[in-house]
């Protein structure tokens, strides 16, 4: 088991400079102290420094610290309130840090092997994740005068209309547009629907002939008079479920030539949303269609030759979702039983929760919540509104998880900032020289949040400081679910409701979107922008790398692998997700492998979500403060006394040691190339 | 009327011949007997007859115009052709009786499309819920294969040819479907996306066939033809190394400029064709050229007037509120020139017009 000795700072008496000095005891640096894991000395410190008051930050002035402390007095401010806990932004002695190279490795695999199998069973156990189904409309002719209320069309099976199988019949027979119902029983012939099948939404296609003399207008407008039924068994009545005018915009266009050689080719017409129900409860439901003309109000004049009405319904397959839910069933305790481990081991400690700690057990609890299989109720209930729940849990999750990375990145840039301050202390004015020009750009970055922060140094640590950078994830994460609302929320209502179907409702949802798309743009920026910062200030620091003692310069370094890791580890993820969405929307959708059939989507979706659940349990497992701290408070105590003879009794024992177990150092450094590249 | 009776003529073959078949029970997982047949019977007539009307509509300004005669294509006539012409007619006619059952499909009027669920051995409701239906497109393939298929009894190299005509009209169905998508993830992101395959216009399989014709390949298969079992092996070879999506011909067609009742061709004297016109294709206005120029006819303008409905006010569906208009039309009709220097000249064009199908 490797250990390592992190830098920790201890009261020491004020000299030279005056204000606020940084200081580090000389006997931390021994080999002694490898035993010795940051956190533990971070509550001795607090026990012997901080009193009742909390910890406190004793800044001791290194040699030619007095050459420049005018110069320096703001960015030392700066520093001071880096430096008020020892290690206040990094969890110091996370167990990623302790573990060796071979356990590591072991995780890695089980972890890797777990990721193999949810895509397995995606590809091979699955079926694919979604089915369309063709209707075309059955023409009903509605032959009572007076229209019944109550009266449904069924376009086949017992009791079906009376049909008419082209207009040109309905010509001869002197039939008028009102009194043509189209009729789409849903699912066809010998099928039932099943709440299996979670949701249904149905799009519709108009087959419009061309005329030279009856073309589509400009902006023409379709009105629908559509109502729909379910029943659940095959005699009984139809209830009515809904029942809605709708207006839909024509968006169709003749690719060939507009000659009379070419009457009677269809208009090439986009996909109209027609409808979504969020749960499928009922075994059969009924589609009736009218479109009314009313030549006085201008209402489905100029929409030229309705040939046929088609629709695809498209509902996800009730195979997908039994193996979805059992994945969610699975992963629901998983993700629950590591995160009470995590937060376990946080409460054990003395200190309160650092934010990045508060941070990821708020990324497990929204995991948690979308991994939770409420979705087994949708089974046995109506539930029109999971849909929309689902959708709010996973922006939950997802905006969480960017807040994650933001706040990981952050707190680490400043980790880094800790830095500096400890090239100072330990005296060397060529250090503290080459420390200057990044304390000062240190300050002018961070920019006024800092400033602030030194007024109240109970504002470190917090999440108003990433206000600028949480906030457009919030903001775009509010207007994705305004819109949301508007579309699915409306929907709950009246399933016909389109967004898209008005002027203005198409311009707020692009608003909408294009406000959500820029704050998107806007966090990549800041994203990208503190990655770049923390991978400079590692560069930057690492040249004072050797100068360092060993155990501070093995905290930096684990800081630094702790970083690059999650950092490699996120890539990964995030280039994998990429990649996968890339091929299972290109692909065909399945792969035929041997005798097998791979259902590349249903893999897609299956092996994307366990990465993500295996993304946030590795985190919360490796990220969790070391068990090792506890109990070494003794030996704590005697790193602070700072007993030099046991030091160097024990000195050597431990180099070899070290040698032994060099393996971590080494991947640091390979990750560290690897993260560069 | 006469091409109605044509296609109930061919249903009743088809009928016929199913009966008297025992190969069904192998593949029979839709059906139970002839009385099956029967719910698609009137689908296949009316698929037979679309891919007909589809044949007339592209061969309208060609020497050859898809008579009716065409749609004979029963195994008891021994006169049967193998040239292009018959392997357009093959292909169309079995891409419209699969189009036209994978349509009405759609309709509901079947009971079991795309639901044979035969990888599973399992029949409706528990493959559908777990997985869906398979397309309906392949319901319909599949019944077309049985039906269009069953005409060709022999074993001889025109089967053979038909065989494979009648599958590179299946496949030109499938090749001309189109591939639409709609995403449906959070908040209608692309994360979750469906994508299905289209029928597209009828229209679109005829131009596509329409063009394998003119690429469809020469195979020489007729000479040295027995029915031995090594010559039939070697038709099997044949044909299958041509791509399936091509139309294949035995024989080179006669010239269709001459009337020769022997294979009741009706040649193109009388016929109309289009000269001038501000929205015609290339084919369409060498059209007077092919017909009657090249065939030794003279093209004779006829004028007419013509009465046909004008400013119309139209709604989506049946009604027509219109005016009457008469207009005069030009038409132009292929006649026959006085005495010997037309034939002469017909017999030097037809030279040409050979030599310009070698091309091909």
């Amino acid at each position: 088991m490797r250990r390592r000795c992190a830098p920790h700072v201890l009261p020491a008496p004020a000299s030279g400079c005056s204000g606020i000095k940084l200081s580090a005891t000389r006997s931390c640096d021994s080999w002694f102290f490898f035993f010795f894991p940051p956190p533990f000395e971070v509550e001795s410190q607090e026990q012997s420094g901080g009193g009742g008051g909390g910890p406190t930050a004793r800044v001791v002035s290194a040699g030619g610290c007095s050459l420049f402390s005018s110069t320096l007095s703001r960015s030392f401010v700066a520093r001071r309130d880096f430096s008020l806990q020892p290690f206040p932004f990094a969890m110091a002695g996370a167990i990623i840090e302790n573990m060796s190279t071979k356990k590591l490795v072991i995780v890695g695999v089980i972890l890797l092997l777990f990721q193999a199998f949810a895509f397995m069973v995606g590809g091979l156990i699955a079926p694919s994740p979604t089915t369309a189904v063709h209707y075309l409309a059955t023409k009903c002719v509605d032959t009572v005068k007076q229209r019944q209320e109550t009266k449904w069309f069924m376009p086949w099976g017992p009791n079906q209309c009376d049909k008419i199988r082209t207009f040109d019949e309905a010509m001869a027979k002197k039939i008028e547009a009102n009194n043509i119902v189209f009729a789409v029983h849903i699912p066809l012939p010998n099928k039932e629907m099943s709440s299996w099948f979670q949701f249904m939404l149905v799009i519709l296609q108009f087959d419009i002939a061309f005329r030279m003399h009856n073309q589509i207008k400009d902006g023409a407008l379709v009105t629908i008079d559509v109502s729909l039924a379910y029943r659940d068994d095959t005699i009984s009545k139809w209830t009515e479920m809904a029942h809605s005018f709708e207006q839909r915009k024509l968006s169709c266009n003749f690719t060939t030539t507009k000659t009379s050689e070419n009457e009677g080719r269809h208009y090439e017409c986009d996909l109209l949303p027609f409808m979504e129900v969020g749960s499928v409860a009922h075994k059969y439901y009924l589609l009736n269609i009218r479109l009314p003309i009313n030549e006085r109000k201008n209402i489905n004049v100029g929409i030229g030759e309705i040939k046929d009405i088609r629709l695809v319904s498209i509902h996800q397959n009730g195979g997908f979702t039994k193996v979805w839910f059992a994945m969610k069933t699975f992963l629901t305790p998983s993700i629950l039983i590591i995160m009470i481990w995590y937060w376990r081991r946080i409460t054990l400690m003395s200190r309160p929760p650092v934010l990045l700690e508060k941070v990821i057990l708020a990324l497990g609890i929204s995991m948690t919540f979308i991994n939770i299989p409420v979705e087994w109720f949708s089974i046995g209930f109506n539930w029109t509104w999971m849909l929309l729940f689902g959708d709010i849990r996973q922006g939950i999750f997802y905006s969480m998880l960017l807040s994650f990375w933001i706040i990981f990145c952050g707190e680490h840039l400043m980790g880094t900032r800790l830095f500096a301050a400890w090239s100072l202390e330990r005296g060397q004015v060529k250090m503290c020289e080459s420390g200057l020009p990044t304390i000062t750009e240190l300050v002018t970055e961070l920019g006024s949040h800092l400033t602030n922060n030194l007024q109240d140094q109970t504002e470190r640590n917090r999440l108003s400081v990433y206000w600028k950078q949480v906030g457009p994830i919030v903001f775009g994460s509010f207007c994705l679910f305004i819109f949301d609302m508007c579309e699915r929320g409306v929907q709950l209502k009246n399933p016909f409701y389109s967004i898209w179907a008005s002027e203005v409702g198409t311009e707020l949802a692009m608003a909408f979107i294009i406000v959500a798309g820029i704050c998107a743009c806007l966090y990549f920026l800041f994203l990208c922008f503190m990655v770049f910062q923390v991978f400079r200030n590692i560069s930057g620091k690492r040249t004072s790398l050797p100068a360092m003692s060993k155990a501070r310069r093995l905290h930096y370094e684990g800081l630094i692998f702790r970083f690059k890791f999650l950092m490699l580890v996120t890539l990964t993820c995030a280039a994998m997700t990429v990649i996968f969405f890339i091929i299972s929307q290109v692909n065909g959708g399945h792969w035929h492998w041997g005798e097998h059939t791979v259902q590349v989507n249903s893999a897609f979706f299956t092996g994307i979500y366990g990465m993500w659940n295996l993304y946030v349990f590795a985190i919360m497992f490796l990220y969790a403060p070391s068990h090792k701290r506890y109990g070494d408070e003794q030996s704590s105590g005697q790193c602070i006394t700072g007993d030099a003879g046991a030091n160097s009794g024990e000195d050597n024992q431990l180099t070899t040691t070290i040698t032994h177990v060099d393996g971590p150092t080494e991947i640091y450094k390979m990750i560290g190339k690897e993260a560069q590249e | 009327m006469f091409m109605h009776l044509e296609v109930f003529y061919y249903v009743f073959i088809l009928l016929a011949h199913m009966r008297s078949c025992y190969c069904w029970s192998v593949n029979n997982f839709l059906m139970t007997g002839p009385k099956a047949y029967l719910i698609y019977s009137s689908s296949v007539a009316a698929g037979a007859q679309s891919g007909i009307e589809e044949c007339k509509y592209q061969f309208a300004w060609d020497r050859w115009n898809c008579p009716e005669r065409a749609l004979q294509l029963s195994t008891h006539s021994s006169l049967r052709s193998a040239n292009r012409e018959t392997a357009f007619v093959h292909a169309i006619s079995s891409a419209g009786v699969m189009y036209t059952l994978t349509r009405n499909c759609s309709l509901g009027d079947f009971d079991n499309c795309g639901c044979d669920d035969s990888r599973n051995g399992q029949r409706g409701g528990h493959g559908w819920l777990w997985g869906g239906c398979s397309d309906n497109v392949g319901f319909g393939e599949a019944i077309s294969k049985q039906f269009v298929d069953a005409l060709e009894t022999g074993q001889d190299a025109r089967a053979a040819m038909n065989l494979h005509n009648n599958e590179a009209g299946r496949k030109a169905v499938k090749g001309t479907m189109q591939r639409t998508c709609k995403c449906h993830g959070v908040s209608g992101s692309c994360t979750t996306q469906t994508c299905w395959l289209q029928l597209p216009e009828f229209r679109e399989v005829g131009n596509y066939l329409k063009e394998k014709y003119h690429r469809a390949l020469k195979v020489d298969l007729l000479r040295g033809a027995g029915n031995s079992a090594a010559s039939r092996g070697a038709i099997a070879e044949t044909f299958s190394s041509i791509s399936r999506k091509e139309l294949v011909h035995l024989e080179d067609s006669p010239d269709y400029c001459l009337e020769n009742r022997t294979l009741g061709l009706p040649g193109t004297e009388g016929r109309e064709c289009l000269k001038k016109g501000k929205n015609l294709n290339k084919w369409e206005k060498r059209s007077c050229k092919r017909l009657c120029g090249e065939c030794g006819l003279a093209v004779e303008e006829r004028k007419a007037e013509m009465v046909s409905s004008c400013n119309c006010k139209f709604h989506w569906c049946c009604a027509v509120k219109c005016e009457q208009c008469r207009k005069t039309v030009t038409k132009y009709f292929c006649v026959k020139k006085g005495g010997q220097r037309g034939r002469n000249e017909s017999a030097g064009s037809r030279r040409k017009n050979l030599r310009l199908r070698k091309k091909h």
